[in-house]
């Protein structure tokens, strides 16, 4: 049973966006969370890796420069591998190259499995909110 | 430590290269001898040393968008749209972001993936892959001036190949294109790194092609202060010029309030030429950049076009060489030619509207001016000393020592030890100096600036007022009201 409390936190890939990471942190340690913060450029197998280490119930991830979609494809089988399938994976950013709608960009991530996507500009207070309900906080 | 500010001997050069060359296949189609003759070939219009120099002599502003993806052949076609349509002075290639981490086999992943979706899946164009023969495809396509725009650590390959393509400029430096572009590179390398890409520029200048070499500005485009890009350019150059560049370009990132950007905008022009001459360098061309409001933006194309217009009332007002356009989806991603031309046209009205017009010299101005070039004084002088009178070991030894900082940045390399906020007019202070040398009566001038802004808005200045900054413009104002 993992820790309904810690969640890790990352800006996958190779993108650098460092300051909503920042910021987001700051905001899930406010809310009570202990965050595992990989920062930015990482892989998919740092995530799964932090997660195992720290129990925790959820890995958030952030991509803001557009190869979002390249990134993120792979992440949940790579989970069900790790032995860690059923953890929440939530997703959010400029996740795309192109303007498409946000359905269509939702879409797109939900059937690579992730538990909720979120567009860009999202305040960090959304996601917690998420974050508590999927929880049973 | 082997970084020192000394010219590189060319045998040494030349050794490094083999091994540079021979990091990816495509390495092995750079010819140098064969891209001298075709530079020489190049037509004025194209090459963007002269073309800045007659801007210049002219007291023009140009244009420059950016834009960039995976598949050349649309790379060409958006350019060439850019440039008929959107009437770009100087045209971009951006870079992937796999390419700027030298990560090649997933950038030809992106290219393939890319072919298959008939889209582009890379936010920019993976240039090191295509090789000389294709990039030199771009070159043929366009009238003007083509610049290299990526945030690469070690551009050494991707310079080789795009020069060696008939690319007439390339942007980057060894702190610009590390500190807010990675999380584990010594600066110690990436300076090393840039050094090799400033040489073989140096090399180009010998033989009588003049690259022109563009210092990114707005570093992590989050709340910097003037004088930390300031002085971050000013090395950047100088040590630029110690390989042998002849033609400089230095930047500046909007902040948004005017009095502050004009006094930023002015300044550097005249600390660069002061300190370029004060080196030895006066036969080099120095001009500036400007970039509109890199922070985030608003969702909405039509509130983000007034963020946009803004920046360019600024450039026109405070005067630069040339201005980077941001587009109205800019806060949605990599933008489309669409928003890209609206960007242009829109930066282009705004700045022919107020071509006779100039920021007036108030007493404001001239404080904010002198507070600049103070800063920067104080703290290049401390970075000087700390090398030993060498500006690229004083630079390394500066930001260990939080000397040398850079707000928000990824990168290790980075103490990551100031706060900047805004103050009642919106201008950007430092709530916390953190380890900057700064004189007493600078920092006392920051504090003043930001305890008025606790007044008015009867809160104590701290990390929430910082963030209500960062979200501000993207909600509608400049300065973050409080919640």
């Amino acid at each position: 049973m993992s820790r309904k409390d810690t969640v890790v936190l990352g800006v996958i890939g190779a993108d650098v966006h460092a300051v909503g990471n920042r910021i987001l942190e700051m905001s899930l340690r406010q809310a009570g969370f202990k965050v595992v913060n990989l920062g930015v450029m990482v892989s998919q197998e740092e995530f799964i890796n932090a997660a195992i280490e720290s129990d925790a119930a959820a890995i958030l991830v952030s991509s803001l420069y557009g190869h979002g979609e390249l990134d993120c494809r792979g992440l949940r089988d790579k989970c069900r591998e790790s032995g860690i399938g059923e953890i929440l994976l939530y997703v959010g950013g400029n996740l795309v190259v192109g303007k498409r709608t946000f359905a269509e960009v939702e879409r797109l991530f939900r059937d690579m499995g992730f538990d909720r996507v979120y567009p860009p500009g999202t305040l960090p207070e959304v996601a917690i909110a998420d974050l508590k309900r999927d929880l049973g906080l | 430590m082997s970084l020192q500010d000394r010219k590189w001997e060319i045998e040494r050069f030349f050794q490094e290269r083999t091994e540079v060359l021979a990091a990816w296949p495509s390495g092995r189609g750079v010819d140098l001898e064969e891209a001298l003759a075709y530079h020489r070939g190049l037509p004025k219009e194209k090459v963007a040393y002269y073309k800045l120099l007659k801007g210049q002599a002219e007291g023009r502003i140009y244009l420059q968008p950016r834009a960039g993806v995976a598949l050349i052949d649309e790379h060409i076609a958006l350019l060439r749209s850019l440039e008929k349509e959107g009437e770009a002075d100087f045209l971009p290639t951006t870079v992937d972001s796999y390419t700027r981490q030298n990560r090649y086999s997933e950038a030809a992943r992106g290219i393939k993936e890319s072919k298959a979706a008939d889209r582009s899946l890379l936010n920019g164009l993976p240039a090191v892959n295509y090789g000389v023969k294709n990039c030199r495809r771009i070159i043929e396509a366009t009238g003007v001036p083509v610049q290299v725009r990526h945030g690469t650590p070690d551009a050494r390959l991707l310079a080789e190949i795009t020069l060696a393509a008939g690319f007439t400029d390339f942007e980057g430096g060894g702190i610009s294109y590390n500190i807010p572009y990675a999380k584990d590179v010594p600066l110690e390398r990436s300076l090393l790194h840039w050094q090799y890409v400033d040489r073989l520029c140096g090399f180009y200048a010998e033989h009588g092609i003049i690259i022109n070499r563009e210092m990114f500005g707005p570093l992590t485009g989050t709340l910097v202060p003037p004088f930390i890009s300031h002085v971050v350019g000013i090395i950047e150059a100088l040590l630029a010029a110690g390989q042998g560049v002849k033609s400089i370009a230095i930047g500046y990132g909007q902040g948004g309030n005017l009095i502050q950007d004009a006094a930023a905008l002015r300044t550097l022009a005249r600390l660069g030429r002061s300190y370029l001459d004060r080196f030895g360098y006066s036969d080099v061309l120095l001009t500036t950049v400007f970039h509109q409001w890199m922070g985030g933006f608003p969702q909405e194309e039509p509130r983000a076009l007034g963020v946009i217009a803004w920046g360019a009332a600024t450039a026109a007002l405070a005067g630069a060489n040339k201005v980077i356009v941001k587009t109205p989806h800019e806060a949605m991603g990599v933008p489309s030619l669409e928003a890209n031309l609206a960007g242009l046209l829109c930066t282009r009205q705004v700045l022919r509207m107020l071509a006779e017009q100039r920021v007036p010299e108030t007493p404001e101005l001239a404080e904010e001016e002198s507070v600049i070039e103070r800063e920067v004084r104080e703290v290049f002088d401390r970075v000087l000393e700390l090398g030993e009178g060498d500006l690229a070991v004083g630079t390394v030894r500066a930001f260990e020592a939080g000397v040398l900082d850079i707000p928000f940045a990824p990168s290790r390399a980075a103490r990551g030890g100031i706060m900047p906020v805004r103050d009642a007019s919106g201008a950007i202070r430092l709530l916390d100096t953190g380890n900057i040398p700064l004189s007493a009566e600078i920092k006392d001038f920051h504090r003043k600036k930001i305890e008025e802004r606790g007044r008015q808005e009867k809160r104590e200045p701290g990390l929430r007022m910082v963030i209500d900054d960062i979200y501000a413009i993207s909600k509608g104002r400049l300065v973050g009201k409080p919640r």
